[in-house]
């Protein structure tokens, strides 16, 4: 025990390096998992983590928010045929959260099944992620029937003009904008996931971003696209 | 495959809380129409404020939650270098971010519409800031209590995060707006 400690004390003391040979010997001698030991060395006493973070995240942050303002763009472009439809303005931010939320979930899960070593081999046979995907799915088709129940019923309270035919015509821009955009962002998050963990970052730092980040540029165009069509 | 498990039932009720917040913010922004159509680039601005209480307290929850997992951050301690650092960290991406959003909002509002607003350079940084003290100190203090009582803080901070986020920034944007352009 004290043998570990000292070596874990050894770790800390490190310098940030990616793939540092220290880890791989605790690693071999005490069978900590390189995923903690990873997480021991990142945020450690002995980094700066303010630090540590600003750097890794930053630059994601950045390209994530001018990425969403571009997406913004092209709704701007619809404003006034956009904010003419409540139910739709009332259902912007759900949705943006909804698909950010999914984003978000596959993210941390994903980062968390890495870390604890729970993806090895194909990550299409895995049967948690099969079973995340499924779950996913399921929810968003829920979901999204009773965000477009509800903004309809408070459109409705609010005495805006609402027939069958616009009612279909915003759950089926909602349902389709959903879940194209999950299918999407699980895919982002697996392919990009494995990308960063190969490269011994910490997949959190930059899985959420990416995702949330598609998750809005994504659902402004795919909105703007769609309601283009549809009206 | 078990489909309807805890996990399930954990990210389902969550989203129900990002609904609930969701629609708020969003009868927000109806109840407001007629300021959206004089809010000068809103939708070059909402979408990306809004993505980035996402994106800053949701990495915050995840890296929380990630060393709590690993017994790296010690859940009955909030005091500690590790969790100090965080906070800090997420203060700063979101003040830096705002004010980028800022400068991108105007200048994509001069470059593709022709006009130079430059309140659009402070209503970022003062809706930041106000969101930034209500919303980061929340996903600390939510996250810690979710992994005492035994869920899974993944499950549930991202869902919870956007609804807050979504609320407070639409809130925080309105205030904003009003104190600069009013």
């Amino acid at each position: 025990m004290i043998s570990v400690r000292r070596h874990l004390e050894k770790l800390r003391k490190v310098k940030r390096h990616h793939y540092h040979p220290l880890i791989h010997r605790i690693h071999r001698k005490h069978k900590i998992s390189r995923k903690t030991l990873f997480y021991v060395k990142e945020y450690g006493p002995h980094s700066n983590v303010p630090r540590t973070i600003i750097k890794e995240s930053l630059k994601i942050l950045l390209f994530a928010s001018i990425l969403s303002s571009v997406g913004g763009l092209a709704l701007e472009q619809i404003r006034v045929l956009f904010v003419s439809i409540i139910p739709l303005v009332i259902l912007l931010p759900v949705l943006n959260g909804m698909i950010g939320g999914y984003g978000t979930i596959v993210s941390s899960r994903f980062s968390a099944m890495l870390h604890e070593g729970r993806v090895r081999g194909a990550w299409w046979k895995n049967q948690q992620l099969k079973k995340l995907f499924v779950q996913l799915f399921v929810i968003a088709v829920i979901m999204t029937l009773l965000s477009v129940g509800v903004a309809v019923s408070i459109s409705t309270a609010a005495r805006y003009a609402l027939t069958i035919d616009l009612i279909g015509k915003i759950a089926f821009i909602a349902l389709l904008d959903v879940l194209v955009l999950v299918a999407i962002l699980f895919l982002t998050s697996i392919t990009a996931g494995l990308y960063f963990y190969r490269k011994g970052e910490d997949p959190n730092n930059f899985l959420i971003p990416i995702t949330t980040s598609i998750a809005d540029f994504g659902n402004m165009i795919v909105l703007t696209v769609l309601v283009i069509l549809v009206f | 495959m078990h489909v309807l498990d805890k996990g399930f039932n954990d990210i389902l009720s969550s989203q129900i809380v990002s609904l609930a917040g969701g629609l708020v913010a969003g009868t927000l922004l109806a109840l407001y129409t007629n300021q959206l159509l004089l809010i000068p680039a809103i939708f070059l601005i909402l979408p990306g404020f809004l993505e980035m209480w996402g994106n800053v307290s949701g990495t915050f929850a995840s890296r929380l939650s990630s060393g709590l997992f690993l017994g790296v951050v010690n859940p009955q301690r909030m005091h500690t270098k590790a969790v100090a650092g965080n906070l800090v960290a997420a203060f700063c991406l979101a003040l830096v971010v705002s004010v980028v959003l800022g400068c991108v909002a105007f200048l994509f509002n001069r470059i593709v519409f022709g006009l130079s607003t430059y309140q659009l350079l402070v209503i970022p940084v003062i809706a930041g800031i106000i969101a930034s003290v209500i919303v980061i100190p929340l996903t600390l203090i939510i996250t810690f209590a979710l992994f005492r009582r035994g869920h899974d803080p993944n499950n549930i901070m991202g869902p919870l995060i956007t609804s807050l986020g979504d609320v407070v920034s639409v809130l925080a944007l309105l205030i904003a707006f009003s104190l600069v352009i009013l």
